[in-house]
């Protein structure tokens, strides 16, 4: 299912966060479906910590990969309400969650995602999101008034 | 003067001759007002008192056009049977009828025929049109003279029976492929295309359009790929019209290319460009000389760009920018020139800066809470992409072939093209001068071939893994293992 050149890729790319301070994140290879994902926990500047959870998709790094915050569980707007209740939403940068009810963060969409682009540039945007998340739960405001629209640069 | 005058006479038939075959000759038919009859005069005589007749005066009965090739597929039925049916579309009120073996699209009404060998043939029950071929005398052929497998010639008269009343028609054979061959011979080889396959991904108002001028120009095989359906919202731009909408564009647009090209190959697939079909998208893609890709999203021109690459096949990909103020192409040649991954990683706003002409693509880059407008162009402004798009993948299926038209290949050496159609506000192009006034600056309406150097460390067409790896000063050998997760996949 995989090619060689897939797998290279991901060990390359674990390698990558290890050196470059995303250290907290790892690639992972699940041998009983010889599945593979990416995720560990993110710490914001107010030192909360989400789980962050990247499904590898057997496409990538042609596929855009979807990222998704698994803990807190649920992830609640300032009103309270699940994050994921939203859906695709532009207010709140967010895309279709999880069956699982997770949030999915809007990193790239599939209409600008390509493939030079790397895990560690997918982690640094979650990073980016949760500092924006955290103003929407102090103001109240949607995220967007935080975090203008993700531009293209990789 | 009078009608039995053999001088006149004669000169009466050459006149109609004349004007049968609309040629100039030395006489001409006229109305004369005080004979009240129609007389032929020397041509450039002065007729005070009398009306000119033209040829589309004299052209009074309607017109039948069958098809040579089908004719001799059927004469061995026809000479053992004594006769055989056909069916024809009628046109304008049947003053065209057609032989349904010429094209693929029908006309709203038809008619059904019969040719025979027979003067005295008794038409079935049912059939309106009756075709007689007879040996000919040994004059001249013309076009309704049928030359039959032995070489023997044949004169043909046909008419309609309206009860007792046989209504003459006019015959004409049509040899259809000799004579598109024809018509192209002049710029273009006639049979050097004949084998080439062109691959068509995305039959919209540019794809298809991009498709039908290829078959023009004598393609012979063409793999089509798309899976909407024609809207009432696609038939302003789209070369399908209102009379197709519901049907698969894959099908609109072969029916449209059979009816420029009837001798070509085409196949269908209504399916989607994405990766659940990529097995079967790549197979259609290693068929094919040329892939043409006209669609809009940039995962399915991506998906395109990663199996060309790989199957080492050259991809023209076009396409609109937003309202169509202009557009551009990229030609990939691959290994040897930029592909569309190295463009979209070296430029991504250009890349980025498509037509909205779909609820399709306005879904792909909108949040549900903030719809993006369909913004279609005019098809006026797609077309010089889309006639663009053709020319440059002509070029590239003639490449190994000896073409008159390879002196071309000095002018389409750049690998990406960029057209405008206006000056649009809010754009690096707002600021262009008036066409009428600029000679050396950019403008509006005209060509630019630019270079795009290819990416080495291209993810698709360089060894972006490698020098990756060295950027990184790891050795792809020799890695480490990954972690490996035995519990839950998260």
């Amino acid at each position: 299912m995989w090619s060689s050149e897939q797998r290279q890729r991901l060990a390359v790319e674990h390698q990558i966060l290890q050196r470059e301070g995303f250290d907290q994140f790892s690639v992972y290879h699940h041998p009983s479906g010889d599945t593979y994902s990416a995720s560990g926990i993110a710490s914001s500047s107010s030192g909360r910590r989400y789980h962050l959870y990247i499904p590898i998709p057997p496409q990538y790094p042609f596929q855009r990969p979807p990222l998704y915050v698994t803990d807190p569980d649920p992830l609640r707007l300032f009103n309270g309400s699940p994050v994921s209740s939203l859906g695709v939403s532009h207010a709140m940068h967010t895309l279709t969650p999880h069956g699982a009810g997770w949030p999915q963060i809007c990193h790239w969409r599939d209409a600008r995602w390509h493939s030079n682009i790397l895990l560690q540039k997918v982690f640094l945007k979650a990073h980016i999101w949760l500092e924006a998340y955290e103003q929407h739960l102090a103001t109240g405001r949607s995220l967007a008034d935080f975090v203008p629209t993700m531009a293209e640069t990789a | 003067m009078s009608t039995s005058d053999p001088q006149q006479q004669q000169m009466i038939r050459e006149a109609m001759k004349s004007i049968a075959e609309r040629r100039p000759g030395r006489t001409k038919l006229v109305y004369d007002k005080t004979k009240r009859t129609i007389v032929a005069v020397a041509e450039g005589a002065q007729a005070p008192r009398a009306l000119n007749i033209t040829a589309d005066d004299a052209d009074m009965f309607a017109a039948l056009t069958l098809s040579t090739a089908w004719l001799r597929d059927h004469w061995d039925n026809l000479t053992r049977d004594g006769h055989t049916p056909l069916s024809l579309s009628s046109w304008d009120d049947g003053d065209a009828l057609t032989h349904a073996a010429l094209g693929v699209i029908p006309a709203a009404s038809s008619a059904t025929g019969c040719i025979t060998l027979d003067p005295a043939f008794q038409l079935p029950q049912g059939t309106a049109i009756a075709i007689v071929l007879q040996p000919g005398d040994g004059e001249k052929p013309d076009a309704a003279t049928f030359t039959c497998p032995d070489g023997t010639a044949y004169r043909t008269t046909a008419w309609r029976q309206d009860g007792n009343t046989r209504l003459p028609l006019d015959v004409c054979f049509a040899d259809v492929q000799p004579e598109l061959a024809t018509r192209r011979s002049g710029i273009l080889e006639t049979t050097v295309l004949k084998d080439k396959t062109v691959v068509v991904i995305g039959l919209g108002t540019g794809g298809g359009h991009a498709a039908i001028e290829l078959a023009k120009c004598g393609v012979g095989k063409f793999i089509l790929i798309d899976r909407d359906r024609l809207s009432v919202g696609n038939v302003v731009r789209h070369p399908g019209g209102i009379s197709q909408v519901g049907r698969f564009k894959v099908n609109v647009i072969r029916d449209l290319i059979l009816e420029k090209n009837p001798d070509a190959k085409v196949s269908t697939h209504p399916v989607a460009v994405d990766y659940d079909n990529q097995g079967d998208i790549r197979e259609l893609i290693n068929q094919a000389d040329v892939v043409v890709c006209g669609t809009d999203s940039r995962p399915s021109k991506l998906l395109v760009n990663q199996l060309c690459v790989e199957a080492g096949v050259v991809a023209v990909y076009g396409g609109a920018f937003r309202r169509a103020y202009g557009g551009q192409i990229l030609r990939v040649r691959p290994k040897d020139s930029a592909c569309h991954q190295c463009f979209v990683a070296a430029m991504p706003d250009k890349a980025s800066d498509v037509e909205v002409s779909t609820a399709a693509d306005a879904e792909g880059i909108a949040y549900s809470d903030q719809p993006v407008a369909i913004e279609p162009g005019l098809s006026l402004d797609v077309l010089p992409i889309a006639n663009m798009v053709a020319k440059l993948a002509l070029l590239e299926l003639l490449a190994d072939r000896d073409s008159s038209l390879n002196i071309l290949k000095r002018d389409f050496a750049a690998p990406w093209y960029l057209w405008l159609n206006r000056p649009e506000p809010g754009t690096e192009y707002a600021s262009w001068p008036p066409l009428s006034e600029s000679i050396d600056e950019m403008t509006i309406h005209r060509w630019y071939g630019i270079e795009l150097p290819r990416d080495e460390e291209c993810s698709v067409c360089g060894n972006f893994l490698a020098a990756l790896a060295e950027n990184y000063g790891l050795n792809v050998d020799s890695l480490p293992n990954l972690p490996v997760s035995q519990g839950k996949d998260r």
